[in-house]
């Protein structure tokens, strides 16, 4: 059997052997969970599942199962492997019921997005990109909280309604291609097809609404708040990245001349959107809204990359969605332990954390530095390469969007001042420091950071290829 | 020419002969020894449709002239008489539970649902008009009585007797159309409709055509001809519901597809533009008056219906591809109801049936009832990566291709409506705070679910198990 089918098998195996786990404490299982879930990860960097999988599923209607790993799927599918563990661990689990079904869940939704980041089959694509919405949904729906269910449906059915016509348009590919969902060959002939315009509007409207762009983020907010934090975690790290992917994966090399002739109405949403986040960001007097509006802004700042169609800022694009997943994952990480401490996300009734708190500060401290992009962290190279890109196209723009990396300094040190800083409020019992199962998730993820800020070269040269592969020209 | 009946004659018939043998010796049983009859009636059934299925699955294909103007044994219709037997026998399966739960003063409900059966057994083999019409009004005429079996319940009159009406006038439609066709091709088989087509009275052809698809548009409960179903449906036994929910309507689909797709390709684009005029309003009226059900069996009916518009797609593309995508999708659709109505069997206790409130909260108190019954409304709602997704698929890949561009279209924001209510209900079953409604322990009715959802998973994870049919 091929090591790119075990890989994409794994996760499934594993939310079985979850569920069958006999009944035991919330705890136990989520340390089963966490040590599960690095299983993939290792055999992903052992065994470099670098192959190919094609058997014949539907032959009626022409599909196959056909997964293979090339650049741009190893960066993202690595982020998933990487992102899942951070999750489990982010569980507070003295409070979680039914951990069996949600750790069933989460693995499920990993198998499901490595088949999304790897599909060579346009069916198949779809039915990942569909598919990754169930388990999403019943996280919210069972685990959230202020009205999970509201919050869930309102999450499905805008998905639902971004990408159901994309059905319709991959049908209407299937038969303009020659009745195949190969993708490589799809590519060849998409621009040329008929409707192609409405078909690479119905791709764009739906990788837009998955990320968001702006003005399709209505349904962020709500959810990010009242998804639990590992839902929270998965869907700012790993969903977001679905419709990135989309864009790398299809838009771009399937309808490349359209993308540059759209460049001049998506770029200045993108960059709208960047700073609209970032004002939001600003206003929120909640810290885990500040951090979903800021992880608004920041996929906004890449989709402003893969819009202006520069090599340069595609690769920085492609760099900044994996540094983004760490980064966003390792906020709401942080959020998650702050909010299991202080029993709420609001600014207001507690400060001066920092006294009593001084690890959980000094790391929220290097996360929200890596955040906004801190020389020697992960993002700066990602939006130095970005801008860099931008500005050859269009000054202007980059000029406009260099502003955010300001305003991220403005509102994510707001919120390390109110929370951390200030005048201390008086101690209470519940307030620990980080304890060592913390640290043992934290240090490596700073320890990611500052590698890829510091050494991004191996990954970089990865993003290169994958941009090669897109044909971006310079 | 042989005009003798061989042993293989037998043998192919065998299907049919042993389930007219099993329903007298049910009614005759009952007759005699009622008390014993009502003990091991159910157990007899269920052994002698396994057994029916058994004879089936290795009945011969018969070419005796004395039958095959009548009745057609081979591919399609080989494939009918398997599904319309699984489809008894879960029926069988899931009454057991009903009945001892009810227990209704008279025994002969597997001797009406055996005959039923038979008669759907004969649409799906007919080869000629009379077969048919003999097999409709045969199921029809057990169904009526199935519905009104339970003669205390307030609704039960009603919906047998509406059913009854509608469904006479259906046979009249039916029997018109009938008599019309015979008057132009000068015969009832369908191998001769073909030449009928061409002929010279395109009038009379076309008019008779026309009012057998009314006759049949009414039993498959297709908008404007629906209004009996939610009433009809609602007043029936469970057991009943499911059984017109998942055979009444495959067999209306199966005397189309043997008309229509198999006897007459194509005939008259006319024909193919009327039923694209009706899978409209079938699927938007449905979809949207499903919105506001609370009651399961009325939930059905609309759903029903609103699957119904889906499958209505391939009949009017009514390419050669039309017939494997309509099958395929009246598997998917038939697993997944039973298997929800399998479910919805164990919480069956008062003659209202299940509502929504009854529903709320179940996965807190049978994590098993509600993930089946969750991934059965997934599959209807045709949410990847269950198989329904790829049923809908196939009908809207067959419907694109002979051009029905915005039918399609129509037909994918239905979906979306479909996804609204089905996933409403399926967040009833993860709501956080649990109904008490009773919940009964019955070991067919688990096995008809158990079997339902594992063939929804492995036809989901492997859908060419299924294409072998085809």
């Amino acid at each position: 059997m091929s090591p790119l089918f075990i890989l994409f098998a794994i996760p499934f195996l594993l939310a079985l052997l979850i569920a069958l786990t006999p009944q035991t404490t919330a705890r136990r299982l989520k340390i089963y969970a966490f040590i599960l879930s690095l299983i993939p990860l290792i055999y992903f960097f052992v065994v470099e599942p670098n192959s190919e999988v094609k058997i014949p599923w539907f032959p009626n209607l022409g599909v196959n199962f056909h997964l293979s790993f090339d650049s741009l799927s190893q960066i993202f599918v690595g982020l998933v492997l990487l992102i899942v563990p951070v999750a489990i661990a982010s569980v507070a689990s003295d409070k979680m019921e039914h951990s069996h079904t949600f750790y069933f869940l989460v693995f499920l939704l990993e198998g499901l997005l490595i088949g999304l980041f790897t599909s060579r089959d346009l069916a198949f694509f779809t039915l990942f990109w569909e598919a990754t919405l169930i388990p999403l949904y019943f996280i919210i729906a069972q685990w959230g909280k202020h009205h999970p269910q509201r919050t869930a449906l309102k999450f499905l059915i805008y998905m639902i309604a971004g990408s159901a016509l994309m059905i319709a348009a991959v049908l209407a590919l299937y038969f303009a291609g020659g009745q195949t969902f190969d993708m490589d060959r799809l590519r060849q002939v998409a621009e040329n097809v008929p409707q192609a315009k409405w078909i690479f509007a119905i791709f764009l409207l739906a990788f837009a609404v998955k990320t968001p762009l702006f003005p399709f983020h209505a349904w962020l907010p709500d959810t990010y708040c009242n998804a639990p934090t590992p839902g929270t975690i998965l869907l700012s790290a790993l969903l977001s990245k679905a419709g990135i992917y989309g864009l790398l994966r299809i838009a771009m090399p399937f309808f490349p001349n359209m993308m540059q002739a759209a460049a001049p109405y998506l770029v200045p949403l993108a960059i709208f959107g960047v700073l609209y986040g970032s004002f939001a960001a600003w206003m929120q007097k909640d810290y885990k809204r500040l951090i979903a509006y800021s992880s608004f802004a920041h996929v906004n700042f890449i989709l402003a990359a893969l819009f202006a169609w520069s090599a340069m800022a595609t690769t920085g694009g492609i760099y900044q969605a994996l540094n983004h997943g760490i980064t966003i994952a390792s906020l709401f990480l942080v959020a998650g332990w702050l909010e299991q401490r202080i029993g709420t996300t609001a600014f207001g009734p507690v400060h001066g954390l920092a006294q009593f708190m001084p690890y959980l500060a000094w790391v929220a401290l290097v996360f929200v530095l890596s955040s906004v992009a801190l020389p020697s962290t992960n993002s700066f190279v990602g939006e130095l390469l970005i801008l860099l890109g931008l500005f050859k196209q269009n000054p202007w723009a980059a000029a406009v969007l260099a502003t955010a990396v300001i305003w991220a300094v403005v509102y994510m040190l707001r919120w390390m001042q109110k929370i951390f800083f200030e005048k201390p409020s008086f101690y209470q019992e519940k307030w620990r420091d980080l304890g060592l199962k913390e640290f043992s998730i934290a240090l490596p993820l700073i320890a990611i950071i500052f590698w890829l800020g510091i050494y991004p070269a191996p990954v970089l040269k990865q993003a290169e290829a994958a941009t090669a592969e897109i044909e971006v020209k310079s | 020419m042989n005009a003798q009946l061989q042993g293989v004659d037998f043998a192919a018939l065998a299907p049919l002969l042993f389930l007219t043998v099993l329903a007298l010796a049910l009614l005759l049983w009952e007759t005699f020894s009622s008390a014993t009859a009502r003990k091991w009636a159910p157990l007899a059934t269920v052994i002698g449709l396994a057994a029916a299925l058994v004879l089936a699955y290795q009945a011969p294909v018969s070419t005796n002239p004395l039958l095959t103007p009548w009745l057609n044994f081979e591919g399609v219709s080989r494939f009918f008489t398997l599904f319309f037997l699984t489809v008894g026998l879960s029926t069988a399966l899931l009454a057991v539970p009903f009945l001892k739960q009810f227990d209704p003063p008279r025994g002969e409900f597997y001797f009406f649902l055996v005959a039923a059966l038979f008669g759907l057994i004969l649409i799906g083999m007919s080869a000629d008009f009379l077969t048919l019409f003999i097999g409709l009004e045969t199921l029809s005429v057990a169904l009526y009585i199935l519905c009104g079996y339970m003669k205390k319940w307030e609704y039960s009159q009603e919906s047998a007797l509406k059913y009854f009406l509608m469904g006479s006038l259906a046979a009249a439609f039916l029997l018109y159309g009938i008599a019309l066709v015979y008057g132009a091709a000068g015969t009832t088989q369908f191998s001769a409709l073909k030449t009928a087509a061409q002929g010279s009275m395109p009038g009379l052809f076309l008019t008779g055509i026309a009012l057998i698809t009314v006759g049949l548009a009414f039993k498959a409960a297709l908008v404007p001809f629906h209004v009996w179903a939610p009433d009809v449906y609602d007043g029936a036994p469970n057991p009943v519901t499911a059984f017109m929910a998942v055979g009444t309507k495959a067999g209306a689909f199966a005397a189309f597809a043997l008309i229509f797709l198999v006897a007459l390709p194509r005939f008259d684009d006319l024909w193919n533009e009327l039923i694209a005029l009706l899978a409209y309003p079938t699927l938007i009226y449905a979809n949207f008056v499903a919105l506001r059900q609370t009651q399961l069996r009325r939930f059905f009916a609309y759903s029903g219906i609103s699957h119904a518009g889906f499958m209505l797609l391939p009949l009017a593309a009514g390419t050669p591809e039309a017939l494997p995508a309509l099958l395929f999708y009246l598997v998917v659709y038939a697993l997944s109801t039973i298997g929800a109505f399998a479910i919805l069997a164990f919480l069956d206790t008062s003659s209202e049936g299940v509502t929504f409130d009854d529903l709320r909260g179940l996965y807190s108190r049978s994590p098993y009832l509600a993930a089946g019954l969750a991934l059965a409304l997934l599959t209807l709602a045709g949410i990847p990566p269950t198989i329904g997704f790829f049923a809908k698929f196939y009908l809207f890949k067959v419907a694109y291709q002979a051009g029905y561009t915005t039918l399609v279209i129509v037909a994918l924001l239905t979906t979306i409506l479909s996804a609204y209510y089905y996933l409403r209900l399926v967040g009833i079953l993860f709501s956080a705070t649990p109904s008490e409604a009773p919940i009964r322990k019955s070991r067919s009715a688990a096995l008809v679910a158990t079997l339902a959802v594992a063939g929804l998973v492995a036809l989901s994870v492997y859908p060419k198990l299924l294409t072998i049919f085809e």
